[in-house]
């Protein structure tokens, strides 16, 4: 039986990593995803390129992100909880600007679960290291979340300091926090997605 | 398990909870590519402060959790059933 669900689980990751990796018939768009943002983000954005000068959100995505689609990791509670039963519209922390989240190129995050799976559950400690986070926090069934940007036409900057979930350095030993520059603490891509349409995100259980 | 009643949830990802002894806790999404949760037990002055200001009082609170999750040694895993 878990041979079945861990075999359902990993046919689940191939169709979403075949989807994004099969060659698309579609024309790629002109318009770059970071000029899908209102006036507000793209001041915001234009301040981070400048901060992160010579490195720039464009490039970003080019050399991090050229599968165009994002993933990031919920535990089920939450999942449940904020996203399910709240009925929520867009994934993240909402304010009346927009709703934030950050999100990791969809191969890192899909490859580190894949990794991570023994037997029918997966190993927090082995899905911790690859994503250079403590284990504790992927402890117990997850949620795994890809989006494609082009599709959903969200906005997508470099994340900065004053973003909604920030976690401060209090001390230069801190590794657990947010540093800026488009790359967690334990050296992941990461990007900062504005108005994530649940509706169009597809979602893993990860047991 | 105890029964809770959810007082005032968030868009901002948090949820403020009255526990069966009435005591009041505070449940916040923290995390970036990962996201759990933590929650955090209301000190009176909180309490009293969360009844006069409502959720001004409670916003402040969940942004400071999520800028500093350990919050000081206060947080805890929030439950996963």
């Amino acid at each position: 039986m878990s041979w079945m669900i861990r075999g359902l689980l990993v046919s689940a990751l191939l169709l979403v990593g075949c989807k994004h990796a099969a060659p698309s018939v579609t024309p790629e768009p002109t318009t770059p995803v970071a000029e899908t943002c209102d006036a507000k983000q793209q001041e915001i954005s234009k301040e981070a390129d400048q901060r992160a000068a010579p490195w720039s959100i464009e490039q970003h995505l080019a050399k991090n992100f050229p599968e165009g689609s994002v993933s990031w990791l919920m535990k089920e509670g939450p999942y449940q909880t904020f996203v399910v039963q709240s009925g929520a519209k867009n994934f993240g922390r909402c304010d009346d600007s927009g709703c934030y989240l950050f999100a990791a190129p969809s191969s890192v995050i899909q490859e580190a679960v894949k990794k991570s799976m023994t037997g029918a559950t997966h190993d927090p400690a082995v899905l911790g290291q690859a994503l250079g986070l403590p284990a504790k926090n992927f402890e117990g069934p997850l949620r795994m979340m890809t989006l494609n940007l082009r599709e959903s036409g969200s906005c997508v900057r470099l994340p900065v300091d004053a973003d909604p979930g920030v976690w401060k350095c209090q001390t230069e030993q801190d590794t657990d926090c947010f540093k800026f520059g488009g790359y967690t603490s334990g050296g992941v891509p990461e990007v900062m997605v504005i108005n994530a349409p649940v509706a169009q995100a597809v979602v893993t259980e990860i047991p | 398990m105890s029964r809770e009643q959810v007082v005032h949830q968030s868009p901002l990802l948090y949820r403020v909870l009255r526990e069966e002894d009435g005591a009041l806790v505070i449940e916040v999404v923290v995390g970036g590519i990962a996201m759990s949760a933590v929650r955090v037990r209301l000190t009176e002055a909180e309490a009293e402060a969360f009844t006069r200001e409502g959720s001004a009082f409670s916003d402040r609170l969940a942004k400071d959790i999520m800028a500093w999750p350990p919050f000081g040694g206060r947080s805890y895993d929030a439950p996963t059933g």
